[in-house]
């Protein structure tokens, strides 16, 4: 008769201290890993670029060097390698400033003209134009690509930022990009910011995104 | 073992990460673990009580 009718589970004390401890235990890890997540987004500087210093994110300067993939065996995929100096519109001495006022412009416009409507940015937005997370890297925009003939240019960002002006003008895909009124400056920090995103670390995302040349997974 | 860290920031958690299970079962385990402890806690109380 004793324990006939002792139940811990109908005890609405213990409930209440394991729904507390789950709780508690979850907001506390919730609080960790933001933390955590600080030091893995935080965006490194220019000394960093030029001491070599891997960050995830590079310092806004990284638009004065080359971005390649190389797959690496280590991580089992590709990582980004910041190279030698590249021009940029001409230029591959860009102070700190100058690229982080650029980079801003960039995001500005990206957000004034609603890319993530259509595109996805850094796993943000929307699948139905191409994701541009690595479009610095897209073959597309290379020498070899259709890009500079079609735009009449003769490097990449050129091109790049030619098309964002008159998207219409460049048939490219069944579903066209629309004129979004981009001018001339805002196209320009646009490409910045995207040879910027080019350079973040994601672990490999998006997959298959290594089409460049000299990529393992190369498709 | 133990996996060499890949992560190119070192954490804690980029230690935990051996394999795609093993942050599932650390956090059940020492979710789990100590209701075990609160279970038994309960039912002496609840024996006391009677």
């Amino acid at each position: 008769m004793a324990n006939e009718n002792l139940s811990v589970w109908t005890s609405i004390p213990f409930w209440r201290r394991s729904a507390a401890w789950v709780t508690g235990f979850a907001s506390i890890l919730l609080i960790w890993l933001t933390f955590d997540t600080l030091g893995q987004i935080s965006m490194g500087n220019d000394a960093d670029l030029k001491a070599g210093t891997t960050k995830r994110v590079p310092g806004p300067t990284v638009i004065n060097y080359k971005i390649t993939y190389e797959m690496s065996k280590k991580r089992g995929h590709e990582v980004p390698v910041i190279g030698e100096k590249e021009a940029f519109f001409g230029k591959s001495d860009y102070s700190e400033k100058e690229a982080r006022a650029l980079l801003h412009l960039g995001k500005l416009t990206s957000q004034a003209k609603n890319c993530m409507d259509c595109h996805t940015l850094l796993g943000n937005g929307a699948y139905y134009a191409p994701d541009l997370t690595k479009a610095w890297i897209d073959p597309a925009w290379s020498k070899t690509g259709p890009m500079m003939a079609m735009t009449g240019k003769s490097t990449r960002e050129e091109a790049m930022a030619e098309f964002l002006m008159h998207p219409s003008t460049y048939p490219t895909h069944a579903r066209m990009m629309p004129e979004l009124g981009i001018t001339a400056e805002e196209a320009k920090g646009l490409v910045a910011f995207l040879k910027h995103m080019s350079s973040i670390d994601t672990n490999g995302f998006p997959r298959n995104f290594g089409k460049e040349e000299g990529s393992t997974n190369a498709q | 073992m133990i996996e060499p860290l890949t992560d190119v920031v070192p954490s804690f958690f980029a230690m935990l990460n051996q394999g795609p299970l093993t942050l599932t079962i650390f956090l059940h385990t020492i979710i789990i673990l100590p209701m075990f402890w609160i279970y038994k806690q309960e039912k002496k109380r609840l024996e006391e009580q009677k």
